[in-house]
């Protein structure tokens, strides 16, 4: 049980995550209805209603080890529906940015080695190659195998193509200097 | 009438039937598709939930090749794409330090007249039922479908425009112009689990499991689709979702563009109707739709 007594940086974390992810999060009002329609809510892993619960409690350690925001596929459901129309993915992205920057290990090593890899392979071609990335995952998690048969009989469908593996190793530069760009703004920024 | 095309990173690879198929039926209603070139990835939604900055700047990259070509209707088929690239112009424009940030990031200045469109809303709305209905040979009698929508290119309504993202109709109003049977269901716009396929696959079955089981109480001969991730995950997860259950599954998920290309008269192959990991072929054999 965490005890909250309104520090000042209880009060700061909450003014950064709304300011990072443009949500107003003082706002909620704590309805669930964000919940009730969220396709990742369960028991285990919580939810959006109890994440803004504990950023606005300024619970900081607690919401940056939340797995909701690693979960949020970004469906939208939630911000659809929320009276006060917070948009969830918008605070997933700030959270994930703080916790990258402060150095919190991923609370969900798995969907984060996903995102890295995926991220990685856009950076370097420019466009995704979503057979490399999905066979460079299945090798890193140690499941080589995993999902192997619909894998064989769509490229006996022709639905797939192995050498579609190949034909992504071209770099393109634009992105990766925009990356690295970004990279060395970011830091001069202190983010 | 001629648009700028942008296909995405997933429909040259496990989505290529919903290209191939997309281009047909643009084609054979007169649309000239103008591939926007050397395009670069949205950022999907790995980048979305790693960097505002890096997410935004690849669909400003894109934005600023877009507004290199001549046509200002841009068609966008996977619906992460387009809520990405209308996103991404729509927070610029509510945040002129975000756009100020991407220009330079992207070393190029972003003007402001691009209408990016799903490829579903593009059909229904700048296309309209008329020109469709008049270029039907083989109307689609005797299939019962029920669409589904996902989520990108619903939801959020403040995003994605929708008029009603809890219960959208277009699709619904194109497939039965085709002559389909157009059934009613409740799970037009739950999610499929769609980018933990890989990384939380036992959600996915769960999520993707639970769509076809309502498709298949409902009645239904196939799932229609707009988007490709929605494709792989029913397509691929609902044999795991079935072994779950002690059932065995067989429903076919199939693009709507590639229902639009049969009706057309246009052949199974070069639709990609092969492509798929449970056969439509049988079904639509079946049914006396293909020969």
């Amino acid at each position: 049980m965490t005890r909250l007594n309104g520090a000042a940086a209880e009060k700061d974390f909450l003014a950064r995550v709304v300011e990072e992810s443009g949500q107003n999060l003082t706002a909620c009002i704590q309805c669930g209805k964000c919940s009730g329609g969220c396709p990742i809510a369960s028991a285990e892993v919580g939810g959006p209603r109890r994440l803004i619960a504990r950023i606005q409690y300024g619970q900081k350690r607690q919401a940056l080890e939340d797995p909701t925001w690693w979960y949020c596929v970004a469906c939208g459901t939630c911000m659809t529906r929320c009276p006060v129309e917070i948009n969830m993915y918008r605070v997933a992205t700030a959270l994930c940015e703080i916790a990258e920057r402060e150095g919190v290990a991923p609370s969900e090593p798995d969907i984060h080695l996903f995102e890295e890899l995926f991220v990685k392979s856009v950076e370097r071609h420019g466009r995704a190659n979503e057979l490399r990335v999905v066979a460079a995952f299945n090798l890193r998690t140690r499941h080589p195998f995993k999902d192997l048969g619909s894998g064989l009989t769509l490229m006996r469908k022709g639905a797939i193509s192995p050498g579609e593996m190949l034909k992504g190793s071209r770099t393109d530069e634009r992105t990766t200097r925009l990356f690295a760009r970004l990279q060395r703004k970011g830091t001069e920024d202190g983010r | 009438m001629k648009v700028s095309y942008y296909p995405g990173c997933s429909l040259e690879s496990t989505g290529k039937a919903y290209d191939r198929s997309a281009r047909a039926v643009c084609g054979a209603l007169g649309v000239e598709v103008q591939e926007v070139k050397e395009w670069v990835c949205c950022g999907s939604s790995a980048g979305l939930k790693t960097s505002r900055v890096k997410s935004t700047a690849l669909a400003g990259m894109n934005l600023a090749l877009l507004e290199k070509e001549e046509p200002s209707d841009v068609v966008a088929p996977c619906p992460f794409c387009f809520r990405r690239l209308a996103s991404a112009q729509q927070e610029m424009r509510e945040d002129p330090k975000l756009k100020a940030e991407v220009q330079e990031a992207i070393e190029a200045e972003l003007g402001d007249r691009l209408e990016i469109h799903n490829l579903v809303d593009f059909l229904r709305v700048k296309i309209g039922l008329g020109p469709i209905a008049a270029r039907i040979e083989k109307p689609l009698i005797g299939l019962k479908v029920v669409p589904y929508y996902g989520c990108f290119m619903v939801k959020p309504r403040q995003v994605t425009r929708c008029d009603d993202a809890e219960n959208p109709v277009s699709m619904d109003e194109i497939l039965a112009t085709l002559g389909a049977e157009v059934l009613d269901w409740d799970f037009k716009t739950e999610c499929c689990g769609a980018g933990l396929s890989l990384s939380k696959t036992e959600k996915v079955v769960e999520l993707s499991g639970r769509i076809v089981r309502e498709a298949i109480f409902r009645g239904a001969d196939a799932i229609v689709v707009a988007c490709q991730l929605c494709q792989a995950n029913l397509d691929m997860r609902q044999r795991q979702a079935a072994r779950q259950e002690g059932k065995s599954y067989a429903l076919p998920i199939i693009y709507f563009t590639e229902l639009m290309g049969l009706a057309f008269g246009l052949a199974p192959e070069a639709l990609g109707l092969n492509h798929h990991l449970v056969d439509p072929l049988a079904l639509l054999k079946n049914k006396g739709l293909i020969g």
